[in-house]
């Protein structure tokens, strides 16, 4: 085995020097660092294959506009105050035995998505988390963990706005929760566990991209009807990477720690509670695909593409075939990520960690 | 941009900030977000002069290390800047700037305060806030474990390399499996540290090392910050 030149051969002089700080936990475990010292082509690569879903999911500031931001803040103040009297229900705020183990959840769920999921051809993904935790505490739980990631991603990394911590508790906490819990209670049980779990791994993160993307356009951003198709594509790609790796890390936890399975005795839930949640969910797709179909304008890069480099009035005017726009959008996509590797390896080749 | 960047934690160079009561900071930096985000994009230069002067008198003040924080703050930049450029192809570029300069300032505010708080006095005041109760709890529990966590991420990540796995060579069972030890272990580790916790008298409530009081201090603090607030956004509309 030759070290030499080869990718590990950083990793090994890197262990060299580090080794000295695994004890001192007061200094030296800041994940920060951790995320820090991971080599920049391996970030460049990573952040090349989730760039939009990430985009999507930590709205900064200034980018809603004012009602948008204001309505969800609001809305997620009365959504976070409901789910946390739920939770508190089944945690129990009187002896607080339980509530460490949603913290412990949460940190979990925070490290979980430094472990990169290989993907093939040089892609890796990462666990989003909302589905696994709504797995294993249960929906309101998990409602008030992920608000608690949020807010701490918000505070410490600046992941996400403050203003628009609203809009992100809204998609990721509420929505993307309530989205893995319906095919997760209707599946989740028996021989169909498996199809349950990767449905709620997918759900959770295409309602909440779908949502965000949602948000950006009652915002005044203005997505054409293929750029939604588009990204539709691309939300299903980022959702079946979430419930295979949901899949996967649900039954090795349950590997590990054999108390976390259900117990198909379990009661199902009561019959109100879920048309509820089934109805919220419908709404929150039917708004999403509304708000799709209605901004059928051309977009911002076509009209652009239009107006600067006088490109084939066909594709000016809108008036392409779905299927070939929806084609160049995806190019475009791979562009994006063609890039980001290729700069990725450049940048390594420059300065090796 | 949490890979890139280091968490933001409290610092004792942010010495003016961190002396001020967190339930302060917390109000002026809610209504400092909320000015800058509610700014016409007409006539938004002097505004946005004004807003970053408010935030530079004290960076200026303090010891911290003004281009680390500046940069720091940028981390929001390739998050908007998408947005920017859609913007840039639809509006102009002025608009695509305004939008720029608000995600650029709301992150350099979030990153000050933050620099000038201790994460524990930051969920006082949103308890004070009425934040409910427990997820304040969770929250601090989420920041107790968190280190402990990573950590734990980290030396896993550095013993899978060691060995030449964990990368994107090695498959996705074992990244897998990998999530399932780091989930015992994590568990294992903050039982011992509740456990820890309960035998020195913990009682359900992070108890405050120093009392926090709302002095006159904290009062004239926030009282000149919305003046000068006030002052930049009444810049912007005339």
């Amino acid at each position: 085995m030759a070290f030499k030149g080869s990718p590990n051969a950083r990793h090994f002089t890197n262990v060299n020097t580090r080794t000295k700080d695994h004890e001192s936990q007061n200094t030296s475990l800041r994940p920060g660092i951790i995320m820090y010292r991971r080599p920049p082509c391996a970030i460049l690569r990573g952040y090349g294959a989730i760039l939009a879903l990430y985009l999507l999911m930590h709205i900064p500031d200034g980018v809603l506009s004012t009602p948008v931001w204001a309505a969800l803040d609001a809305a997620a103040v009365g959504v976070v105050a409901f789910s946390t009297r739920r939770a508190e229900r089944d945690f129990g705020s009187a002896n607080h035995a339980r509530i460490p183990l949603l913290g412990m959840m949460g940190a979990f769920v925070f490290a979980a998505q430094m472990i990169n999921f290989p993907l093939g051809a040089g892609t890796s993904g990462h666990l989003v988390g909302g589905a696994l935790l709504m797995v294993v505490l249960g929906p309101w739980a998990a409602s008030v963990v992920m608000t608690a990631i949020l807010i701490l991603q918000a505070l410490i990394l600046q992941d996400g706005g403050i203003l628009a911590l609203g809009a992100n508790i809204c998609n990721m906490a509420m929505l993307g929760v309530l989205a893995a819990y319906v095919p997760y209670r209707v599946l989740g049980r028996g021989r169909t566990r498996g199809p349950g779990l990767f449905l709620a791994g997918f759900c959770s993160v295409a309602v909440s991209a779908a949502a965000a993307m949602t948000e950006l356009s009652l915002s005044h951003f203005h997505f054409s009807r293929s750029l939604w198709i588009t990204s539709a594509i691309l939300f299903g790609i980022t959702g079946a990477i979430e419930g295979a790796i949901t899949v996967a890390a649900v039954s090795a936890i349950e590997r590990v720690n054999p108390a976390l399975a259900p117990d198909n005795a379990s009661p199902k839930p009561r019959f109100a509670g879920f048309v509820l949640l089934g109805l919220a969910l419908v709404l929150a797709i039917v708004l999403a695909i509304g708000v799709a179909v209605a901004s059928s304008a051309p977009d911002a890069l076509q009209a652009a593409l239009a107006g600067r480099m006088a490109l084939s009035p066909t594709v000016s005017s809108g008036e392409a075939p779905i299927g070939r726009r929806v084609v160049a959008g995806m190019g475009g996509m791979l562009l994006v990520f063609a890039s980001s590797v290729i700069a990725g390896r450049l940048w390594t080749r420059r300065r090796p960690v | 941009m949490s890979f890139l960047f280091p968490a933001m934690e409290s610092s004792p160079l942010a010495l003016p900030l961190t002396q001020i009561d967190a339930r302060a900071k917390l109000a002026g930096l809610m209504v400092y977000l909320i000015a800058v985000a509610t700014t016409p994009a007409r006539g938004s230069g002097k505004a946005f002069v004004g807003y970053a002067l408010v935030l530079f008198v004290p960076l200026a003040a303090s010891r911290l290390p003004v281009a680390m924080i500046l940069l720091r703050a940028a981390a929001v930049i390739p998050f908007c800047a998408s947005f920017a450029l859609l913007t840039w192809w639809s509006a102009g570029a002025a608009l695509a700037l305004v939008i720029i300069e608000k995600s650029f300032l709301s992150a350099l505010a979030a990153v000050m305060v933050m620099a000038g708080t201790p994460l524990p006095e930051m969920a006082r005041a949103l308890r004070w806030f009425k934040m409910p109760a427990m997820l304040v709890l969770v929250l601090q529990f989420l920041y107790r474990y968190l280190w402990v966590t990573a950590g734990q991420a980290r030396r896993m990540q550095m013993a899978a390399r060691s060995r030449a796995g964990l990368g994107w060579r090695s498959g996705f069972r074992s990244a897998a499996g990998s999530l399932g030890v780091l989930f015992a272990r994590s568990s294992e580790r903050a039982e011992g540290i509740h456990h820890a916790m309960l035998s020195r008298g913990f009682t359900g409530t992070f108890p405050a090392l120093v009392p926090s009081r709302f002095t006159t201090k904290d009062a004239a603090f926030l009282a000149v910050l919305l003046a000068l607030i006030l002052a930049a956004a009444l810049a912007a509309r005339f």
